[in-house]
C-alpha cells in the first residue's frame, strides 16, 4: 500500500492505493493517528486506486472516524467502487460513513 | 480367468505397485482408471509380462504364469495387449500386420490367415485398408488395425492401455466403438483409460488405482455415481486441491495468497472469485491467528471442475470449539465478510480436529 498526503484547504487528503489489509492497516492506522495527533480535524480518504480491503482496513477506518469524532472532526471517503465497495456494502459502512464520487465532492461535504 | 494376489513391482528403490490383488473372469470387462502415475499401466504390463513382477501371484486358469516354467509366448498369445501408440509395423501393409503372427507362431496358412484378416479388418470397419500402409492411416485407422492384429491371434483377453490417449479427440470415438463392440460380443478385457464416460458405459467392474493400490473397485454405479474413499471422489469429481499448513501468528500472508493465486490460475477461476477467496482466507486468518502456534492450521482449497464448486476447509486442532463462534472475537466485521462470501459454512468435530467447511459463492 501506498499513502501519500496533501492539504487541500483547512482539510487533508489521504490517497492510498493498493491493498488495506493486515498487513497494511497498522501503518494506515499509524499514519492517520500521526494526522490527527498534529491537529489535523477534517480528513478526505480518497479510495480510487485501492483494489482490495479486508476487516483489517474497515478497523482502520472506525479509528479514524473515532479519534476525529473526539476532537469533533470531521472524516469523508472517496471513489469507494469495485471490490471496496462490496466490502462496505458487507458491512453496512456506507450507511457509517460519509461517502462521494470525487475527491472535490469529499472536501465539500466536510468542508 | 485371471487371479492375481499380492502383485507387487519395483524399479529400483520406486515402489509401483505395492500389494495388488483381484480377479478378472471370463466375460468381463475391467476399466481400470486413477491419476497418472499409479502403476496402472505397470499392472497390465505385468500381467502380459513385459514387466516381470517382483512379487506376489498371477494366474490365467489356475497356470502360474510366474513360474520358470511357463512358455511366456503363449501367454502372450492368450493374452495379447493394444498399446496407446498403436505399435504396428511401418514396413509392413495392414494385411500382413495382422497374418504375421497367427502364421509364425500359430502356423496358420497363408490363407487362412489372410481370410480371417480380412474379417477382423471388416469387424473393425477397415477391410478396403488391407493394402495400405500404416503411416497412410490415420491414428484413429491404426489402432482400430492394431485391434485388429490383436484379435488374429485369438487371445482369451485383450489388455489394453490407454487405447485412445494418443489419438486426437475426432478419432477417439471410432476406437471406442470398437472396443464397445468386443464388449458386447463378450471379449474379455482388461482396460487402462482416461476416458471416464466410456468406463462407466462399457464396464461390468472398475479399479480405481491410488499408491500402487487398487484403492478401490466396484460397479461403475459404485464407482462414479457412489465413491467411498476421498480420493476416488476427488477424482471422480475432478477435484483440484491446494492445502497450507499453518503453525505460527507470524504467517506471510502475501506468500500465501501468491499460491492461491496461482491455484485460482491453474483452474482458470474468474478475477472475482479469486477476490473473494483472498478476502476470505484473510479474514479467517485474522480469527485463527491469536491460536497459532499451539494450535496448527491446515487451509485445503478444492475446486471440483465437474460441479464447479468451490470450497475451503479449515482444520484445526487445539480443543473442541468452533473458531468462527468464538465469543472472543473483537468485532463482528470479519464474520460479516465471511457469510457474505459464502453458501454455506459447516462446522464439525472430526478425528480430534476442529473442521470448518465453506462453500464459496462464485
Amino acid at each position: 500500500m501506498d499513502l501519500h498526503t496533501r492539504t487541500e484547504g483547512n482539510a487533508i487528503v489521504v490517497t492510498l492505493s493498493g491493498r488495506l489489509d493486515a498487513v497494511t492497516a497498522p501503518e494506515f492506522e499509524k499514519s492517520i493517528r500521526e494526522l490527527i495527533d498534529s491537529g489535523n480535524s477534517r480528513i478526505v480518504v480518497d479510495f480510487d486506486q485501492v483494489d482490495y480491503i479486508s476487516s483489517a482496513g474497515l478497523r482502520g477506518l472506525l479509528l479514524m472516524a473515532k479519534l476525529l469524532n473526539a476532537k469533533g472532526g470531521q472524516s469523508c471517503l472517496a471513489n469507494v467502487k469495485g471490490n471496496v465497495r462490496s466490502v462496505f456494502d458487507m458491512c453496512g459502512f456506507c450507511s457509517v460513513f460519509k461517502i462521494e464520487n470525487s475527491v472535490a465532492e469529499a472536501l465539500a461535504a466536510i468542508a | 480367468m485371471i487371479k492375481i494376489e499380492h502383485l507387487s513391482k519395483k524399479f529400483g528403490d520406486l515402489v509401483v505397485l505395492k500389494d495388488i490383488s483381484t480377479e478378472i473372469k471370463t466375460g468381463e470387462v475391467v476399466t481400470i482408471i486413477g491419476p497418472s502415475g499409479t502403476g496402472k499401466s505397470t499392472l497390465l504390463r505385468c500381467l502380459n509380462l513385459l514387466e516381470v513382477p517382483s512379487g506376489g501371484s498371477i494366474y490365467i486358469n489356475g497356470e502360474d504364469i510366474l513360474d520358470k516354467k511357463t512358455d511366456v509366448a503363449k501367454i502372450r498369445q492368450k493374452m495379447n495387449m493394444v498399446f496407446q501408440s498403436f505399435n504396428l509395423f511401418s514396413h509392413l501393409s495392414v494385411m500382413e500386420n495382422l497374418t504375421l503372427g497367427p502364421i509364425k507362431l500359430q502356423g496358420i496358412s497363408e490363407q487362412d490367415a489372410q481370410a480371417k484378416a480380412l474379417e477382423l479388418l471388416r469387424l473393425v470397419g477397415l477391410a478396403e485398408k488391407a493394402d495400405s500402409y500404416p503411416d497412410e492411416l490415420s491414428g484413429g485407422q491404426q489402432q482400430r488395425v492394431a485391434i485388429a492384429r490383436c484379435l488374429a491371434m485369438e487371445p482369451d483377453i485383450i489388455l489394453f492401455d490407454e487405447p485412445t490417449s494418443a489419438l486426437d479427440p475426432t478419432m477417439i470415438r471410432e476406437v471406442l466403438s470398437v472396443i464397445r463392440r468386443l464388449a458386447r460380443e463378450g471379449m474379455t478385457m482388461a482396460i487402462v483409460t482416461h476416458e471416464m464416460d466410456f468406463a462407466r458405459d462399457v464396464s461390468n467392474r472398475v479399479l480405481y488405482m491410488d499408491e500402487g493400490l487398487i484403492y478401490e473397485e466396484g460397479t461403475p454405479e459404485q464407482i462414479f455415481e457412489h465413491p467411498q474413499k476421498e480420493k476416488t471422489r476427488a477424482f471422480i469429481n475432478r477435484i483440484l486441491s491446494y492445502t497450507r499448513r499453518i503453525s505460527s501468528p507470524d504467517y506471510d500472508l502475501y506468500a500465501i495468497n501468491a499460491e492461491i493465486e496461482a491455484f485460482c490460475e491453474k483452474q482458470i477461476l474468474p478475477k472475482k472469485t479469486r477476490n473473494n477467496l483472498l478476502l476470505l482466507v484473510e479474514e479467517l486468518l485474522q480469527i485463527y491467528a491469536p491460536y497459532l502456534g499451539p494450535i496448527v492450521l491446515d487451509m485445503t482449497i478444492t475446486y471440483s471442475e465437474k460441479n464447479d464448486r468451490l470450497e475451503l476447509i479449515c482444520e484445526s486442532t487445539g480443543e473442541q470449539a468452533n473458531p468462527i463462534e468464538s465469543e472472543s472475537l473483537d468485532d463482528e466485521l470479519g464474520l460479516m465478510i465471511i457469510r457474505n462470501l459464502t453458501e454455506s459454512i459447516d462446522y464439525q468435530w472430526i478425528n480430534g480436529k476442529n473442521r470448518l467447511q465453506f462453500l464459496i459463492k462464485k
